[in-house]
């Protein structure tokens, strides 16, 4: 017979397995789910986790995918630390490129080395603006962060559509729905020649260190921290609960921003439509992944930053839909939850009496 | 004719605690049983195993016995027996008849003449055709009662139902469950409350941690012999010893108003006192009249006008918690788990929710554990927290232990006041001792202290002034030699 038990502490060590224990399981669940599509499993396993990966090309593109994953996360986890939940960083992301965008292409024929920091600075302040709705809705008109944060991400996709095929679009482009190419100035050096890395993984692990020095040895982490297990001790201590509302949602949305930056700024070069394949959603499930820990992001990040690829490649390899990807990141988080409860639960195989 | 109630062997296994250890006993009617012990001894598992709500991992049930399967609430009332729970099952917004009927197919007119009846006969004046809401707790448990009695019910159980009553509407419980007793009902009445055992029952069963410790009858026994039987240990006495009168006033309140938007909150209405120095003000009521709401606008969770609150000579009225520790004011909530303490965080992270400025816990914006933790030490020696472990998760503490490190941090400021909201609730009766003593010592040292409890005895044991919260409004304050029990208790009804 099977008995659940309630554990007595939940341990340390099951706190960092169960995201791999999650991963194992999207891997079987998602063997299994190409064995119905009547592939074979491994083989295609192998085309979606490993031969993306293999070579230094596809290895810089595997950081090139996480690099915004990895900035958002670390974003999102100041939120989601302290009870905010903010599931709108995509828009966030999205509003931080279309400021920086602007500033950029007002510099579009100039050089120069001042450039290209006013631009990675337009796009963090265009994503805390863009997040400080949200917050400011909350904290005085008691709205619903995830309602709103969620809903102003289809309205900054609505406005950089209505920027690229209207008054931005490339004068020079034949109605393509794109802006014109930023200067050089504009844009975030390449790292390696021939590869698409570039200087903005720097901004994410400048984001990994200074958070892991906020969140664990500083007042603010540690107000975080009660606010994230009890709102009513916060108030009780008395933090002062709406400015860190709006913190969080800043220091968020500045993550968030400068991930867009990065996306327009780096290999692109210049606005258009489709600059962001959901990283702002997929990074929730990178904080999650990831335990909200800096370090467990930077390892999540590259786990999920994988499917992204894997699902190209099986597209171009066995005629698999790249939704596939969507799939897979799915199946984690929805492994990570189900697995979360054996962080309190442990099973027991007892014999039946009778 | 007889009824008699048998359970046998019955046990049940929660995660992580055992909730009914082999527990038998055996009831007969024409008497009142008792079911005594303190919170979570496992009386409300046994009773609700009775009822159908929970089904036994082992053992049996039998009335006059045939063995009864009890899989759900409806197999219970089957079987005849009826429960009252100490949380009413009342659709507040229908009439009380239909509130009657809802789970009875009988014809709605015979059964309107069989309930004119049942409250003639035991003198329940309650009008049919009144919203629920409309009612007073009492005639709320009378309903209930009422339900019960239509299905002429063999057994009768009771859970804890004076939590909610005025002393009054208690005595008038105890003369009508006396007469169901005299008409062969079998009366089965949980509590942790001796006095009322002693009044009411013949014969009382004592549990302790889910095992069954005693069963005797009441003219064996007396207060003291259950107390030790319910938790234990040998009590022991504590007199407060009469305050020298002071006049040093250090808080004044004044026409403080507070008018919530949460429609289960209570409005606090034009409150007035004061508290001199070395005075302990004791407040009094039954749950849900206002004391939460109150506590918080003392601490500064609720913030209220500037001139509202006169804190040694100072407005603080329009101060936060963490500003009003800087003038030594300490707090204390009702809500261990929930609010004066993190569970999932370790002792020392506990100790730094208490951030006073000269505490230096935080420099700078920046963390300063070895501070922190050297502060931990001390309160955990100082104040008889049992572990030696600062790095410990509080939830590994006990009640009284979590308590004990609460008012630990609270009290290392040396505070002029210290507000306290039901400090003693569930703890045993060791750490309600160390506690009590703490909190007399504290008025010898001439600060001052109120102490917002619904546990009466408590009250009368500390407090120098008495006063009682009803539906948001304070009664006048009284000194605390004039007030007796039974005065409190109709002030908390609402009588004057």
């Amino acid at each position: 017979m099977i008995k659940i038990v309630k554990r007595d502490q939940p341990s340390k060590a099951i706190f960092f397995f169960t995201p791999v224990l999650a991963i194992f399981l999207t891997l079987v669940a998602g063997g299994l789910i190409f064995f119905i599509l009547g592939f074979k499993p491994f083989e295609a396993l192998k085309f979606f986790f490993i031969i993306p990966i293999a070579d230094k090309y596809g290895f810089s593109e595997l950081l090139l995918k996480a690099t915004p994953l990895c900035l958002i996360a670390i974003g999102l986890s100041f939120c989601f630390k302290s009870n905010n939940w903010n599931i709108g960083a995509e828009g966030q992301l999205t509003f931080g490129a279309i400021v920086s965008g602007g500033v950029a292409l007002l510099f579009y024929e100039q050089e120069g080395f001042y450039i290209l920091p006013i631009v990675i600075l337009a796009g963090a302040i265009g994503g805390m603006l863009y997040a400080s709705i949200p917050a400011i809705l909350k904290t005085y008109f008691n709205t619903n962060e995830i309602l709103v944060s969620l809903m102003l991400v289809y309205v900054s996709k609505l406005i950089l559509d209505y920027l690229v095929v209207g008054p931005w679009s490339n004068p020079e482009g034949f109605n393509f729905p794109e802006t014109r190419q930023f200067s050089d100035s504009a844009k975030l050096p390449l790292l390696f020649e021939g590869l698409r890395i570039h200087a903005g993984i720097f901004l994410a692990l400048a984001a990994v260190v200074i958070s892991w020095f906020v969140f664990y040895k500083t007042y603010l982490g540690f107000q975080m921290k009660v606010s994230g297990f009890s709102l009513k001790t916060a108030k009780y201590a008395g933090y002062k609960g709406k400015k860190m509302i709006i913190l969080v949602f800043l220091i968020s949305g500045a993550c968030a921003g400068l991930a867009g930056v990065g996306e327009i700024t780096g290999p692109i070069g210049q606005l258009h439509r489709e600059i962001s394949p959901d990283y702002g959603f997929t990074a929730i499930i990178v904080a999650f992944l990831g335990r909200l820990h800096p370090v467990g992001i930077i390892f999540a990040s590259l786990v999920v930053a994988i499917t992204y690829l894997g699902a190209e490649t099986a597209q171009i390899f066995m005629q698999i839909p790249k939704y596939t990807g969507q799939v897979f990141q799915g199946m984690i988080l929805f492994f990570l939850l189900a697995s979360d409860y054996l962080l309190f639960f442990k099973i027991k195989f007892i014999g039946s009496k009778k | 004719m007889n009824t008699n109630l048998k359970i046998s062997n019955v046990t049940k296994i929660y995660p992580g605690c055992v909730a009914n250890d082999n527990v038998s006993l055996e009831f007969n009617s024409g008497k009142i049983y008792a079911l005594l012990g303190e919170n979570g001894a496992g009386k409300s598992t046994l009773v609700k195993i009775l009822s159908g709500v929970i089904i036994p991992d082992e053992g049996k049930i039998y009335l006059n016995e045939n063995n009864l399967n009890l899989n759900s609430p409806s197999d219970a009332k089957k079987n005849d027996i009826g429960m009252v729970f100490q949380h009413f099952n009342l659709f507040e917004t229908l009439s009380v008849f239909e509130n009657l009927i809802i789970d009875s197919d009988e014809q709605r007119e015979s059964l309107r003449e069989k309930i004119d009846l049942i409250m003639k006969k035991y003198n329940f004046p309650i009008d049919l055709d009144i919203p629920v809401l409309n009612l007073s707790a009492g005639q709320k448990q009378k309903v209930e009662i009422i339900r019960c009695l239509i299905r002429n019910p063999k057994v009768l159980i009771m859970d804890e139902p004076t939590s909610v009553l005025t002393e009054q509407e208690t005595s008038e419980l105890f003369l009508s469950l006396k007469k169901f007793s005299e008409e062969g009902i079998l009366i089965i009445y949980i509590t942790h409350k001796l006095k009322e055992v002693m009044q009411l029952c013949d014969e009382v069963a004592v549990m302790r941690r889910g095992k069954l410790v005693s069963v005797s009858e009441i003219k064996n026994e007396n207060i003291e012999s259950l107390a030790n039987k319910m938790v234990g240990q040998n009590l022991k006495t504590i007199k407060k010893k009469k305050a020298k009168t002071s006049s040093d006033q250090l808080i004044k309140i004044t026409n403080l108003n507070f008018t919530s938007e949460d429609p289960f909150e209570t409005n606090l209405m034009d409150i007035n006192f004061s508290v001199n120095r070395g005075e302990c003000l004791g407040i009094a009521g039954i749950s849900g009249n206002g004391q939460s709401e109150l506590f918080q606008v003392l601490s500064g969770e609720i913030i209220s006008e500037k001139k509202s609150i006169e804190f040694n000579n100072n407005y603080i009225g329009d101060l936060n918690p963490q500003e009003r520790r800087e003038y030594l004011m300490a707090f204390s909530p009702e809500d261990r788990l929930e609010q004066a303490a993190i569970p999932q965080m370790k002792i020392f992270e506990n100790v730094a929710l208490n951030n006073f400025k000269s505490s230096n816990f935080f420099n700078n914006g920046l963390i300063n554990e070895n501070k922190i933790k050297e502060h931990s030490k001390k309160i955990i020696s100082d104040f008889n927290v049992n572990t030696d472990n600062i790095e410990l998760k509080s939830q590994f503490l006990s009640g009284g232990n979590l308590q004990k490190l609460i008012i630990g941090r609270e009290l290392i400021t040396s505070p002029d006041l210290l507000i306290c909201f039901n400090p003693t609730w569930g703890l045993d009766v060791g750490a309600i001792n160390y506690i009590h003593e703490t909190l007399i010592k504290i008025n010898e040292q001439n600060k001052s202290i109120i102490l917002i409890s619904t546990d009466t005895d408590e009250l009368l044991k500390l407090s120098d002034k008495i006063s009682v919260i009803h539906k948001g409004k304070l009664s006048k304050i009284m000194n605390a030699e004039e007030v007796t029990s039974e005065k409190l208790g109709i002030l908390m009804g609402g009588a004057n």
